[in-house]
């Protein structure tokens, strides 16, 4: 136990670094720069000017040495300043990460409770109109794009039906307590984290139907049936716990795509993540603020691995013995 | 929290739309206007960087800080300036200094009063240095002679209009000197929440969803603004805009927040209305470059050939969905003191543009004249499109194109720094007033490598700059047309670049908010006399 953590955070650092080099590399190999994109939107055209903003930006320096001061600080747990932004780039992040870890872990929790759901019930009623059904949706919501999705509840569950808000995070010009304020968030996230848990749920539907399947063919299932247990009792506890270890292989790695997932639908939802943050920033090159979401980004899928890890030995305790 | 709406959508397809669109006209108050409320707008970009830009930033910071950073005087949607924080302001008989009279009683937001130490502050400091550019160039000094008189000197005659539009304009926002001074004004972390004299104060800006503004109690226009609160908020995408405006959750939004095809079916039931004025201090076009450090582009008949072979009608209908139309000459047509209809016209014609390139020496020989890079700036939508067709109508005169259509980082550093295009499709938007705006993309001065939206064609003709030297000077408004005219007639016989089609930005609204579309360049206005009529 001890020791898978400890693993896991000595691997960070090198992680890190490579994400650090790698996209500084990537971002500065992409034709034009944040210098260029900040002076052409300020119209800047004076020489003197542009020599002074290339000086103020640190830009006048080279590559290798804006790379260096950049380890350097991210060392002393300093992300650095985005002259965009024109404030901390760890505060601007701060504003915008909570949002998406929020939009994140309800997304999850959809995904996973609808898919795992419909991952069973396709499996105990396999080859039946439940289980067509339930492959029908899946394959749906697994090929339509998200921002389809996103689109089409607006229109029929805010525009048509005025359910639910068209977008944003809480509404505008209130003053909620602390209760009030989370309720209001809870509501705002219901199509947002619908829309984006869908599409996960698809997968989760059929990887859980297909492991189900797989571990009723077991003979351990035959013994738990021969023992007497009722139906139900052998499907939660014996066939979907063992069913459930692809699951946690699969959100592992989802944790981390969702961070990026993530960006269309907060844009049709406009909702106030992390996504259009990134977005704008890699189409203005500003890769303090890229570099930034990215080391973040790495330390939170990092995290969840390490979580995901130690979930697999309380799923199955044959892998502590290696 | 949410009010169950149970709405009728009769879908109707007549086309009964657009007429009735624009029957509600936006100005006209017709009652005395209401107070209170909340006004929640948006536009057709995203969130701006920061609130405030002071060397300017493009639309969107433009937007944000224009709420609550005011300027001297006001363009009006008829073209007239009106005195915002100056009252009135008054040339030298030589034109070589002018001096501000400037409103009294005005309060920064944090209650120092304004005064003229600041305007002088802003002038040398502020506008000279950063946000003005070559447009101030002349500027020498500015001094307080009393609390509310500024005197600006120049080392050279200045017109009385183009004085008044730079400080009308873009560059021209009045920011406080004793926050700034002393401080580097364009890194200053103050421009998140940024102080000015404005209708508005800032509340809170909540990153990647809104900005709240307040109603400022004290400020100087008695009554004045109307609305309690306003609220700008981004949405990234325009088909989520228009849902927002159907459940109640917009009010009104500028600059095509909208997909064009949405625009009729919102406007049909006459709850909303689609207003095109309040865009003609901000001129937006299409336009075509030729790189003339290419031989062939060199060739003045190559260029006038290859523009006879655009179909603009086409671009403006089917791209724009007709809320764009073919430019003439160099100057928009929304311009009605510059512009002139009496400039080479370049129709659609691919007989004769053929006949032009076989005279000009590029025959067809085995299947093609040549080979062409047309690189189409991707920071539109739309240039997407008219990239492919682009490519088409040259590829239909035996041209072989290759077409790229790059971001918008990308597009900034082919275009106008590394000069890698033969032909180029790119945006701008020009004022009113010429210089240095439109006047830099055809003058010698206006070569600055890596320097964006200027001369990147390489197009250098001392004619052109001697008529835009003596437009930069005169001081005769008469005088000073013909000369614009002149400018405008060689650029469009000359053609080194040249607008295709004059977009037409429309601003959505609810037909209940009122007065709103009254400046030359409402996004940029302070919007301190929008009222809601419920």
């Amino acid at each position: 136990m001890r020791r898978i953590v400890l693993r896991r955070l000595a691997q960070i650092i090198p992680l890190i670094l490579g994400v650090i080099v790698l996209n500084f590399a990537l971002i500065h190999l992409a034709p034009g720069s944040l210098f260029d994109v900040m002076t052409s939107e300020q119209q800047v055209t004076d020489p003197a000017m542009l020599d002074q903003l290339r000086h103020t930006y640190g830009v006048d320096q080279p590559v290798t040495v804006q790379l260096f001061k950049y380890i350097w600080s991210v060392m002393h747990l300093d992300l650095g300043y985005s002259y965009r932004q024109n404030a901390p780039v760890l505060d601007v992040i701060m504003q915008q990460l909570p949002a998406t870890v929020i939009l994140m872990l309800a997304a999850m929790a959809i995904a996973l409770l609808v898919g795992l759901t419909a991952g069973v019930v396709a499996s105990v009623k396999v080859n039946t109109i439940w289980d067509n059904l339930i492959s029908l949706g899946a394959v749906f919501f697994f090929a339509a794009p998200s921002f389809w999705i996103g689109i089409m509840m607006t229109v029929l569950f805010s525009v048509k039906l005025g359910w639910f808000p068209v977008g944003g995070m809480r509404k505008i010009g209130t003053d909620y307590g602390a209760l009030r304020d989370a309720l209001d968030v809870m509501y705002h996230l219901v199509l947002p984290a619908t829309a984006l848990g869908l599409f996960y749920a698809a997968t989760y539907a059929r990887v859980m139907r297909a492991s189900m399947l797989e571990v009723f063919r077991l003979d351990f299932v035959r013994t738990a049936r021969a023992k007497g247990l009722s139906g139900g009792r052998v499907i939660l506890a014996h066939v979907m716990r063992n069913a459930l270890l692809p699951i946690v292989t699969l959100l592992g790695l989802q944790l981390g795509t969702m961070l990026g997932g993530s960006v269309v639908i907060e844009a049709v939802f406009s909702w106030p993540g992390i996504g259009s943050l990134l977005f704008d920033s890699v189409m203005s090159r500003n890769y303090p603020m890229v570099l930034g979401v990215l080391v973040l980004g790495s330390l939170l899928v990092a995290v969840s691995n390490a979580t995901v890890d130690l979930v697999y030995l309380r799923l199955d305790p044959r892998i502590r013995a290696r | 929290m949410s009010r169950l709406t149970r709405r009728d959508f009769l879908m109707t397809t007549a086309a009964a739309g657009l007429a009735a669109s624009f029957a509600g006209s936006a100005g006209a108050a017709t009652a005395a206007p209401k107070k209170g409320g909340t006004l929640l707008a948006s536009w057709g970009g995203f969130e701006p960087q920061a609130l405030f830009v002071p060397a300017g930033g493009g639309s969107s910071p433009y937007f944000t800080a224009t709420k609550v950073h005011e300027r001297l005087f006001r363009l009006t949607s008829e073209l007239k300036f009106e005195p915002e924080l100056a009252l009135e302001i008054k040339p030298a008989a030589d034109f070589r200094s002018y001096t501000i009279k400037l409103r009294d009683n005005v309060k920064w937001h944090d209650g120092k009063p304004f005064t003229a130490d600041d305007v002088v502050y802003n002038a040398m400091e502020y506008w000279k240095p950063i946000s003005g550019g070559v447009s101030l160039n002349a500027l020498q000094g500015a001094e307080a002679v009393d609390p509310l008189t500024v005197v600006l000197k120049f080392s050279a005659p200045v017109p009385e209009f183009f004085l008044k539009s730079v400080l009308a304009g873009k560059a021209g926002l009045v920011i406080a000197k004793h926050i700034y001074a002393g401080s580097n004004i364009i890194t200053n972390p103050i421009n998140n929440t940024p102080v000015g004299t404005g209708p508005y104060k800032v509340k809170e800006w909540v990153r990647g969803s809104h900005v709240e503004f307040l109603r400022n109690d004290n400020y100087w226009a008695p009554g004045l603004p109307y609305v309690d609160r306003l609220v700008i908020r981004w949405w990234r995408d325009p088909a989520s805009r228009s849902a927002a405006f159907e459940a109640g959750q917009l009010d009104i939004a500028t600059f095509n927040p909208i997909p064009p095809p949405e625009i009729t079916r919102l406007t049909a039931g006459g709850k909303f209305i689609a207003e095109t004025k309040g865009y003609s201090n901000s001129a937006w076009v299409t336009t075509v470059e030729f790189n003339q450090r290419r031989e062939i582009f060199k060739k003045r008949e190559v260029r006038q050939a290859l523009m006879q072979a655009i179909d603009r009608d086409f671009i403006a209908d089917t791209v724009f969905f007709g809320r764009a139309h073919p430019s003439v000459g160099a100057i928009a047509s929304s311009n009605t003191i510059f512009f002139t209809k009496d400039v080479q016209a370049y129709p659609f014609d691919v007989k004769k543009a053929g006949a032009m390139l076989d005279a000009a020496g590029y025959p067809i020989k085995s299947g093609s004249r040549f080979k062409l890079s047309l690189v189409s700036a991707g920071w539109f939508e739309e240039n997407i499109k008219i990239g492919q067709y682009v490519k088409q109508a040259f590829e239909d005169l035996s041209i072989d194109v290759e077409l790229t259509v790059p971001d918008r980082a990308t597009s900034l550093k082919r275009i106008y720094t590394d000069y890698d295009y033969d032909v180029a499709i790119s945006n701008n938007s020009g004022g009113i007033e010429l210089i240095p705006t439109t006047t830099q993309y055809y003058t010698t001065d206006g070569i600055v490598k890596g320097a964006a939206f200027r001369n990147a064609t390489g197009y250098s003709n001392p004619k052109m700059d001697d008529i835009v030297a003596k437009m930069t000077v005169e001081t005769d408004e008469a005088k000073r047309i013909e000369l614009a005219h002149a400018f405008d007639s060689l650029a469009a016989t000359d053609i080194p670049i040249l607008p295709m089609v004059d977009l037409e930005p429309v601003t959505i609204a609810r037909s209940d908010v009122r007065n709103h579309s009254t400046a030359a360049d409402f996004m940029g206005d302070s919007w301190s006399g929008v009222w809601l009529d419920r």
